[in-house]
């Protein structure tokens, strides 16, 4: 017997978001053929989607083998460490002040430390760098302007690359340029709406 | 070729800025935002458009146009209830997001009264019933009459669920007792669609999406909700002429948050009216098919208040609900 | 009618300078903002509406055509280059485009596009200027139960968009389609799925989904291979088509062209089937079919052709009924109207001037797309040689531009980051995610025109089988779903018995 271990995973994937699905579908009227309620279709469609996930994980154990990228301990580790740490900063950082209450910024910030503190392992340090690197911007972004936020977001998102880490000047100057040509592109010809420099709104 | 802000200001404001306007106190320094709470290219994006067009001109600051769209219209408005009530930020208030979703969803995250200081009413557009050409009822009583004749009731399209035109609807079953079936789209251009293709013999729409389909004989009228005959339509009977005491109009105008200072408000008032009053106003707003109706902000407050009293029970009677 | 005598006056219409001139600037402006990710002719459109009052009603609608075309261009470009897609039917190109890309043929790749658009593009225009109001027919000739079928066969045929088990991607699919379903219920206006968090009430945002999926995913990809980015730099071979590609390509136009004027004419997405219908019949049919997955031409030309043509016969229902297919034609309908102009079955006798220069400024503004689209080949190539460590930043800022200004929210910027992390994840599983987008898109409108359907026939099944319509299209459904499974399952059974 040959596992296909990426097949597997994909069964067991589409197998637990159906049950999700079902799961949360229980809040919702079925309603008769005829005059279907908002129930109908997603109990439809989880069923099938259950039905296929089953299939995809049965036929993956006789398919392989294609083995899955191997974990480290480490992985392990950093990937519990960042969900604990983000979901935490989440919880409390209302308490950073009223900012942080309103809106997705708090649940943002949260995201941010839990990238960040999952790029200590190597094997999720690119991801977790792209990721954080976005976060950034949508925090930075309402209250310190889209110069800022750009600002940041380039500058975390160029430490997924070793070869910036090694030469900073490469990044300082592609900074001074994509400021410069986001600017030019959204706000002079585009004009999106957007604060460009801080406490602008 | 796309400096919107500088033609804004060059062209249009600073050419036809009255010279009162500037002795005026300090409001406005800066541009002004007004947040559409509708995705862009609807009648209510286009009449934000004309009307802030205008504005701006006569306030000597760039107004900008900003869409929020989302969740009926509510998002847009929760974001400006939520702002600084110093003039700069105003929201076209509508009758989805200050006149139905006070009582569709339950956990609303304004309130359409005491959040908002109520500033002009710009335009109100009557709902009207389309039908397809062939569908054999003259009028409403023809409507009634089949209605109870067919096993299942008839089926009447709407532009989507908890819309002002559903509601129509609703109260249409109520007042006169038909059996209607209620078939909702997602917007109405697909409703449209299906009218014409007699896979729905009837529609509830509003007169500016149906008129162009009205005057060219795709479809046919049956009754417009106001209280007398429209001027651009005077050989359409009202639904009152036919003794269905009904008149549903969707209508949308400018608010701030709570708490804008009497002179700001009083201001902006004027300014809209005034803007409401010019001829090319006036054109444009026939065109798309609206009736203007100048109101002081007194007056649109309390207008909005008989709109959410009055909207309560239909949308109770509906069964729609957003939880 | 006569054609000849319309059109001639049509093209002396939209040969005044002033509207070759706006002609010109939509083009342009078209392009530029179909290249940049999440920024789509729907908000630039509206930008411009103001500017439109001043205008003449045909220069007005000329320039926003324009755009409209202009757009599709553009986001064909960053599909094939960056593996961005902006819209649904851009999806379809980066499967080949992306992979022609990556073996150092992007100039051929943007300029098969770029040529099977405008083929496609003047064909469907006479297509349009011929026989748009006989066409309307068809359109009108769909009802509820058609559309549930068709888009059940485009939900079925969406899985030979992926590589791997037919199994799996029709998982895929349907996981989409679960994902579609976030949202308000369009019958009820009951809230699924969506937490309470009133962002998700009007769904999950496709350039979200898309841009996190394929644009970010791919980024990190990119960046974990490093082999993969110098091959991106090295190998850019000739940027025009070989005598071999142009005659691997040519006959993918034909089909593509057939595929997409036809699609193109059904309001409510058709459209958006038109191009990976067209790359499904290409898959199956073409002589380079054992080369999908890797970088076919077909896969570019085909899909792309019918992208173009649809969105040419896409107009249809908006000149003859006045009813807009998409949100694009909705803000060209409040043009109109604000002009004064009610689109609709009158409009070709009432507006002459107005309904025949537009067809002949569509012919007009595909031709001004390829001369600026041509010589631009060369250029979206160097882009590709820019180091990809300075690359992968400008992208990102892009992308987070981008998914800011859909909504003006910044929780579609954080769902673009849920999405891709999710995308990384399937890409390490095998798991397809163009299938995925393609239920995404079409689910939700199988499920509005599946009730639609039970209820105007009063919760009778029966309607799907007695239209012939619906009919036909379930039986292809059928069809195509035992042809695909069958040799899977051989297949299967073949490496079960083996292991």
């Amino acid at each position: 017997m040959k596992i296909n271990a990426k097949d597997v995973a994909s069964g067991v994937l589409l197998i637990l978001l159906a049950a999700v699905g079902l799961w949360l579908n229980m809040d919702h009227t079925l309603g008769s053929a005829r005059r279907m309620g908002p129930g109908y279709m997603p109990m439809l469609v989880f069923w099938v989607q259950l039905g296929l996930g089953t299939l995809v994980l049965v036929l993956g154990l006789f398919s392989g083998p294609d083995p899955l990228e191997r974990w480290k301990g480490i992985d392990w580790t950093m990937l519990i460490l960042a969900v604990v740490a983000g979901t935490l900063v989440w919880q409390v950082s209302p308490m950073f002040g009223e900012f942080f209450s309103s809106t997705y910024n708090g649940v943002g910030l949260g995201m941010l430390v839990g990238f960040l503190v999952i790029c200590y392992a190597l094997g999720w340090r690119l991801l977790g760098f792209i990721c954080a690197a976005m976060c950034i911007f949508a925090l930075l972004l309402e209250k310190g302007g889209l110069m800022l936020a750009l600002a940041a977001t380039i500058l975390i998102s160029a430490m997924a690359e070793p070869e910036h880490r090694a030469r900073p000047i490469g990044v300082l100057g592609l900074m001074i340029f994509l400021l410069a040509m986001c600017w030019w592109i959204f706000i002079k010809q585009l004009d999106i709406r957007v604060a460009v420099w801080p406490m602008q709104y | 070729m796309l400096r919107r802000r500088a033609w804004l200001a060059g062209g249009a404001a600073f050419a036809a800025l009255p010279a009162i306007a500037r002795a005026d106190s300090g409001w406005p320094a800066q541009p002004i935002r007004l947040i559409v709470p509708f995705a862009p290219g609807g009648t209510t994006d286009l009449a934000a458009r004309l009307v802030g067009q205008g504005l701006s001109a006569r306030l000597g600051q760039p107004l900008i146009v900003e869409n929020k769209p989302g969740a009926g219209a509510t998002l847009g408005s929760a974001q400006v209830a939520q702002a600084v009530p110093d003039g700069l930020t105003l929201v076209v208030s509508n009758i989805a997001s200050h006149g139905i979703a006070p009582s569709l969803y339950r956990e609303l995250r304004y309130d359409a009264l005491r959040d908002f200081t109520h500033v002009a009413l710009l335009i109100e557009t009557p709902s009207v019933f389309v039908a397809h050409p062939r569908f054999p009822p003259e009028d409403l009583g023809g409507v009634v009459r089949r209605s109870r004749e067919q096993p299942q009731g008839i089926d009447i399209a709407s532009s989507g669920a908890g819309s002002s035109n559903h509601l129509l609807i609703v109260q249409f079953g109520q007042v006169t007792g038909a059996r209607v079936n209620h078939v909702p789209y997602r917007g109405a251009g697909p409703a449209m669609t299906d009218v014409i293709a007699d896979v729905v013999p009837m529609m509830s729409d509003s007169l500016p999406s149906a008129s162009g389909h009205l005057r060219g004989g795709a479809v046919r009228g049956l009754a417009v909700a106001t209280a007398a005959r429209h001027p651009a339509f005077p050989a359409l009977p009202t639904f009152r002429e036919q003794g269905v005491d009904l008149v549903s109009n969707s209508w949308f105008g400018i608010s701030g948050p709570a708490g804008l200072p009497q002179a700001v408000t009083e201001r902006l008032n004027r300014e809209i009216n005034a803007v409401l009053a010019e001829p090319a106003t006036q054109r444009r707003f026939a065109e798309l098919g609206g009736l203007i109706s100048p109101l002081s902000p007194a007056a649109y407050a309390e207008f909005i208040a008989r709109e959410v009293a009055r909207w309560a029970p239909v949308v109770q009677a509906s069964g729609a609900r957003v939880e | 009618m006569d054609i000849i005598g319309n059109l001639a006056h049509g093209f002396a219409v939209a040969f005044s300078f002033q509207n070759l001139l706006f002609a010109l600037i939509g083009a342009l402006i078209g392009t530029a903002i179909g290249v940049l990710p999440g920024i789509g002719p729907v908000a630039t459109i509206s930008l411009l509406l103001p500017i439109t009052f001043g205008q003449p009603a045909t220069t007005a609608i000329i320039m926003l055509a324009g755009i409209y075309y202009g757009a599709q261009y553009g986001g064909s470009t960053t599909a094939i280059l960056l593996n961005l897609p902006g819209e649904i039917s851009s999806v379809v190109t980066t499967l080949e485009g992306y992979k022609m890309a990556r073996n150092g043929r992007a100039g051929a790749a943007l300029a098969t596009s770029a040529l099977g658009s405008f083929f496609a593009g003047s064909v469907a225009t006479v297509v349009v200027a011929a026989s748009g109001p006989l066409l309307t027919s068809i359109a009108l000739s769909f009802g509820p139960a058609d559309y549930f079928s068709l888009m059940l066969l485009g939900l079925i045929i969406s899985a030979v968009l992926a590589q791997g088990s037919i199994i799996k991607s029709i998982g895929m699919v349907v996981l989409g389609v679960g994902l579609g379903l976030v949202g308000t219920d369009v019958q009820t206006g009951q809230q699924r799925f969506t937490f309470g968090i009133p962002e998700l009430s009007d769904g999950i945002s496709f350039v979200a989904l898309a841009m996190g999926m394929f644009g970010i995913a791919e980024i990190i990809l990119n960046l974990e291979r490093p082999e993969a980015r110098s091959v991106l730099k090295t190998k850019v071979d000739s940027l025009w088509l070989t005598k071999e590609e142009w005659k691997r390509a040519t006959p993918s136009v034909l089909r593509g062209t057939v595929v997409g004027s036809i699609l193109g004419i059904l309001p409510g997405g058709g459209a958006s089937l038109a191009s990976f219908g067209s790359y499904m019949m290409e898959r199956k049919m073409s002589k380079g079919r054992h080369m999908f997955g890797q970088g076919a031409i077909e896969g570019v030309a085909g899909p792309e052709a019918a992208n173009n043509a649809a969105a040419q016969t896409s107009f249809i229902p908006l000149l003859t009924l006045g009813i807009p297919a998409n949100a694009v034609m909705a803000l060209m309908v409040g043009a109109l109207i604000i002009q004064g102009i009610q689109p609709g079955p009158r409009m070709v006798e009432a507006q002459p001037d107005l309904f025949w220069g537009l067809i002949a400024s569509m012919w007009i503004g595909n031709v001004m797309l390829l001369v600026i689209n041509l010589p631009m080949i060369g250029m979206w190539v160097k882009l590709l040689q820019v180091p990809y460590k300075f690359l992968y930043p400008a992208i990102l800022v892009f992308c987070c531009i981008g998914s800011y200004s859909v909504n003006n929210n910044v929780f579609d910027v954080y769902s673009t980051v849920v999405f891709a992390v999710l995308g990384y994840m399937f890409n390490k599983m095998k798991m397809e995610p163009a299938p995925l987008l393609i239920g995404f898109v079409l689910g939700p409108m199988m499920e509005e025109h599946l009730r639609r359907a039970m209820l105007l026939s009063r919760g009778d099944v029966m309607v799907f089988v007695e239209r012939p319509i619906s009919a036909s299209m379930l039986a292809i459904a059928a069809v195509a779903l035992l042809a695909m499974m069958l040799p899977n399952l051989r297949k299967g059974k073949e490496a079960a018995l083996s292991g």
